[in-house]
């Protein structure tokens, strides 16, 4: 019952942090199409706009922010190896305990301070520093929730090992996906 | 400056390099005013990239994660608009005793108190540094030869290259030189003459336009407001006179810098675009006054700084 | 707390966190912020917005997922495979020639960006599989795609050559200029190590079936990879050619790249929906992975910055009374230890203006001292345990592949590195001599 209730936990946390990471990715073509309309309305149109530079730098923000939490369901981001790899499964575990809390203790500053930076950005209508001045507020929202994900997915995983290390069985069985493909 | 001993350990951030020219004018203000409080206060310098990059310095004054910075407006043009007429719009004047006049004695002094004040900055002494010019491939024979050239120049200086026809382009300042040589811009602007040296500019742009986009630029010296309560009022007057005093040395040395930033130039190839016309420079203040209004209408600071410069 | 017990303490947190295996980046922010708590406060916090503003808000950063997009749709689309066949043809039965061939595309892709990451991304997507396929030795195969990605900063366009003209007052031209025969120095080296270990180690390159296959196809199938490498290739002309006659600057080159590797594809018959968003997928992973650890590692030096570390190392200088070329030696020795905890760029923007005055005032040439620094960088993002090249490099090779293989796999190549970096130190006219010619 009590396992049941952490699998299901586990797997809406997958489910949510799987569809940021696939938002993020959505707009990778956007970020190209806007970059490139861009270098067509300069040269050939000689008419650069006023949006495509702050634009493009959202769209990288969102896609590099957001992806991190799924990165990290698919065990992408890097460490230094060396020792980890010659150690047991379980002192593994043990070490990811460590790992993973000091990762949420950043990230927790992140939405914090991100979150401090928003009603900031609404109080003094911030804006990019360009002639189109679009708002900020929604970046660090954004930030927010790429964060609040990314701890999501670090308790989540933190849950698994724990219960491992407890019960000696994995949380969930691991699926037999090919490492390589996102 | 010995930390330890200091009552008050401040750090000062600024937009300039280690060891250039403009960086030692801010190292000089640090020093003064450890030397005028007696080493009660500690001042640490940090330079361009030193722990803030250059957008975040307003942010990182307000957060108290530096104590006293000097920003340049431009670049916290969405946080602070009232900074941008605060710097000088395209078309303001370089006389420095008109500016004295405007800060000191017809009020913009007060509403900048109040605009930075509303943000959590002490706004400090002002000081002047050299105006603004548009480097361009082509030599600009008259104001029409503005039209249709694609120039990298950021907020305000955009809008006013776009009431003479030319197409604003959005860069980062490190692309300019490489963007200027294959051809992606026909022109720069650069935040003074220094800027356009230490960027080697001339090299592959060569001509220079007679008439600046901004007179001349008032940059503030601001401190973070918490920061600023703890210090007693005999430390809070020392402060101000070291501004002051740095404020002084800023003028000196920019004008200074500037001839010799030109005459480096000219040695390098620099030219002149010929000497623009009346109807030039009528088309020129034109493109400058439409901007007033326009920013006016976006800020209660700015339009009380505006509505000042329009009583004159 | 002193500046030196406080830099010791930050390294053995670092030492600790990485053995245990920690992800790099977000370790890197949470020691700074636990350190920076106790020492400072909860005020230092605050430089958490501000770095997130400076590293995800960068346009020079734009470069990378621009790159990386299309490194991917290069891979994916099977066009890698063609450039990567054509070349093989032509070198034909070239003992290693994958590996030449790795270097060859890779100063290509060096003449069109600026940064060492998007160098590697693209460079390793393509080359690491087909290598990899045709059973060469592993670390060949890493290390040649690191140090064939790591030209993307020495041969210019260079975003770290900018950066040091710019805080140095010094000419980008003459720098670009004076970087063109060491980079070339370093090509030829790197082509030469290649053919020699493969000639006296036959089986870190041996020669498949596919190496048949290749030279023994019809004339009709010869022609089709002529033709589908050469169509390849000239996407490289495209990016390049933009950047050149000035369509676009060089982080807009990428979007072109990803325009002409679509374009490509279609043409190719090659371009699926599923294609595409599998690689927008990747490409989505790899720059987050990036974007994360640049960031972690920004909070970690703007604190370490922010508490004085750069006085720290003007002091140690200042207080050494030593001849001038040793100055300049340990100034190297001092950017190599650096490059051991911060990244590239913050490493030109604290050493450039520190170091090139009192190079100058020794009697050295500040061009001449901005290439060394540049190849110091080139081996310091090599050097672990961090640097920035290993960590793009074990993003794209393959999740056997541990940390230590890529430590091992890279030691070759940094002694080349090091080769050139001597090269240059002991003959200035080398670095001096081009641009003299040119601009004198
Ligand atoms: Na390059
Ligand atoms: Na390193």
């Amino acid at each position: 019952m009590f396992t049941q209730v952490l699998q299901r936990l586990c797997r809406s946390i997958d489910f949510v942090v799987m569809l940021a990471g696939y938002f993020a990715s959505f707009l990778m073509p956007f970020l190209a199409a806007i970059v490139a309309y861009e270098v067509f309305s300069r040269y050939f149109l000689n008419h650069p706009t006023i949006w495509a530079f702050d634009l493009s730098l959202f769209l990288f923000g969102y896609i590099a922010a957001l992806g991190g939490a799924y990165a990290q369901q698919k065990k992408a981001h890097i460490n230094v190896d060396i020792l980890y790899l010659k150690v047991s499964p379980h002192t593994r575990r043990v070490f990811n305990l460590f790992s993973y809390s000091l990762a949420i203790f950043f990230l927790v500053l992140v939405v914090k301070l991100g979150f401090e930076k928003y009603e900031e950005a609404i109080e003094f209508d911030y804006r990019t520093q360009s002639e189109w001045a679009p708002p900020m507020f929604h970046f660090w929202i954004m930030m927010c929730v790429a964060s609040v994900l990314f701890i999501a997915q670090f308790s989540r995983d933190m849950v698994a090992e724990i219960y491992h290390l407890v019960t000696g069985n994995p949380l969930i069985a691991p699926e037999n996906d090919d490492n390589d493909e996102y | 400056a010995d930390v330890s001993a200091a009552e008050h350990n401040w750090r000062f951030g600024n937009l300039y390099g280690r060891g250039t020219a403009f960086g030692e004018i801010y190292e000089d203000l640090a020093k003064n005013i450890e030397t005028m409080s007696d080493g009660r206060i500690a001042v640490q310098v940090l330079y361009s990239g030193e722990g803030v990059g250059t957008s975040g310095l307003l942010g990182a004054t307000k957060s108290g994660l530096i104590t006293m910075g000097a920003p340049f407006q431009s670049m916290h043009a969405g946080e602070l608009p009232a900074g941008i007429v605060e710097i000088g719009l395209p078309g303001g004047t370089d006389d420095p005793d008109e500016l004295y006049s405007l800060f000191h004695e017809k009020g913009w002094d007060k509403v900048l108190e109040k605009a930075y004040g509303s943000q959590g900055l002490v706004w400090l002494e002002p000081y002047i540094q050299p105006p603004v010019y548009v480097l361009t491939k082509e030599p600009i024979n008259s104001v029409a030869d503005f039209e249709g050239l694609k120039i990298r120049a950021p907020g305000a200086y955009g809008k006013f290259l776009r009431n003479l026809g030319a197409s604003p382009v959005s860069l980062a300042w490190s692309e300019i030189y490489t963007s200027l040589a294959t051809g992606v811009i026909d022109g720069s602007i650069g935040s003074n003459m220094i800027d356009h040296r230490d960027g080697n500019h001339v090299e592959v742009a060569k001509y220079m336009y007679k008439l600046p986009l901004a007179g001349a630029q008032v940059l503030p010296i601001v401190v973070n407001r918490s920061a600023w309560k703890k210090l007693p009022e005999d430390l809070q007057k020392v402060v101000r006179e070291a501004t002051v005093i740095h404020a002084k040395e800023q003028l000196e040395k920019s004008r200074q810098w500037e001839s010799e930033a030109v005459a480096e130039m000219e040695a390098k190839g620099l030219q002149w675009s010929p000497e623009p016309s009346e109807a030039d420079k009528a088309a020129w203040a034109e493109a400058g006054a439409g901007l007033w209004d326009e920013y006016s209408a976006q800020d209660k600071y700015s339009k009380q700084l505006i509505d000042i410069l329009k009583q004159q | 707390m002193s500046i030196e017990l406080l830099t010791g303490i930050l390294l053995l947190c670092i030492l600790v966190a990485f053995a245990l295996g920690a992800p790099v980046g977000l370790a890197l922010a949470g020691i700074a912020m636990g350190v920076g708590y106790m020492t400072w406060g909860d005020g230092i916090f605050n430089v958490i917005p501000t770095t997130v503003e400076a590293t995800f808000f960068s346009f020079i950063l734009l470069a990378i997922p621009l790159y990386i997009y299309m490194g991917q749709l290069l891979t994916k689309s099977g066009i890698g495979d063609a450039m990567f066949n054509a070349s093989q043809m032509v070198l034909g039965k070239v003992r290693g020639s994958l590996a030449i061939s790795v270097i060859c595309v890779c100063s290509m892709i060096g003449a069109m960006v600026g940064i060492i990451g998007a160098g590697i991304m693209t460079s390793g997507s393509i080359a690491l599989r087909p290598m990899l396929e045709r059973g060469y030795n592993k670390r060949l195969a890493l290390g040649v795609i690191m140090a064939g990605g790591g030209l993307g900063i020495l041969i210019p366009p260079s975003i770290p050559m900018i950066m040091f003209a710019a805080s140095t007052q010094n000419s980008v031209g003459r720098m670009f200029l004076a970087a063109m025969v060491p980079a070339l120095i370093t090509v030829v080296l790197l082509i030469a190590y290649v053919v020699v270990s493969c000639r006296l180690n036959p089986d870190r390159a041996p020669i498949t079936k596919a190496d048949f296959d290749n030279q023994q196809l019809s004339p009709m199938a010869k022609m089709r990879v002529a033709r589908d490498g050469f169509l390849s290739i000239l996407l490289i002309v495209v990016v390049l050619g933009s950047i050149i006659s000035g369509i676009a600057t060089p982080t807009e080159s990428g979007a072109i790249g990803v325009v002409g590797a679509i374009l490509l594809a279609i043409v190719f018959k090659r371009f699926k929906l599923d294609m595409f968003r599998a690689a927008g997928l990747q490409t989505g992973v790899l720059v987050s992975v990036a974007m994360w650890i640049i960031l972690g590692a920004s909070v970690f030096s703007n604190f370490h910055l922010l508490m004085g570390v750069q006085a720290m190392v003007a002091d140690f200088t200042d207080t050494l009374d030593l001849p001038p070329i040793m100055i300049i030696i340990m100034f190297q020795v001092i950017m190599l230890l650096l490059g051991f905890i911060i990244d590239e760029f913050i490493i030109v923007l604290m050493c450039a203006p520190l170091f090139t005055p009192i190079a100058v005032s020794l009697g050295y040439d500040p061009i001449w001292f901005g290439v060394l620094m540049i190849i110091n960088i080139l081996i310091a993002v090599q050097t672990p345990p961090y640097g920035f090249a290993l960590f793009y490099l074990k993003g794209i090779a393959p999740p056997e592949v541990g940390m230590g293989e890529i430590y091992k796999s890279v030691t070759p190549f940094i002694l080349l590195n090091l080769t050139v970096l001597i090269i240059c130190m002991v003959f200035p006219e080398l670095v001096l001599w081009l641009p003299n010619l040119v601009m004198n």
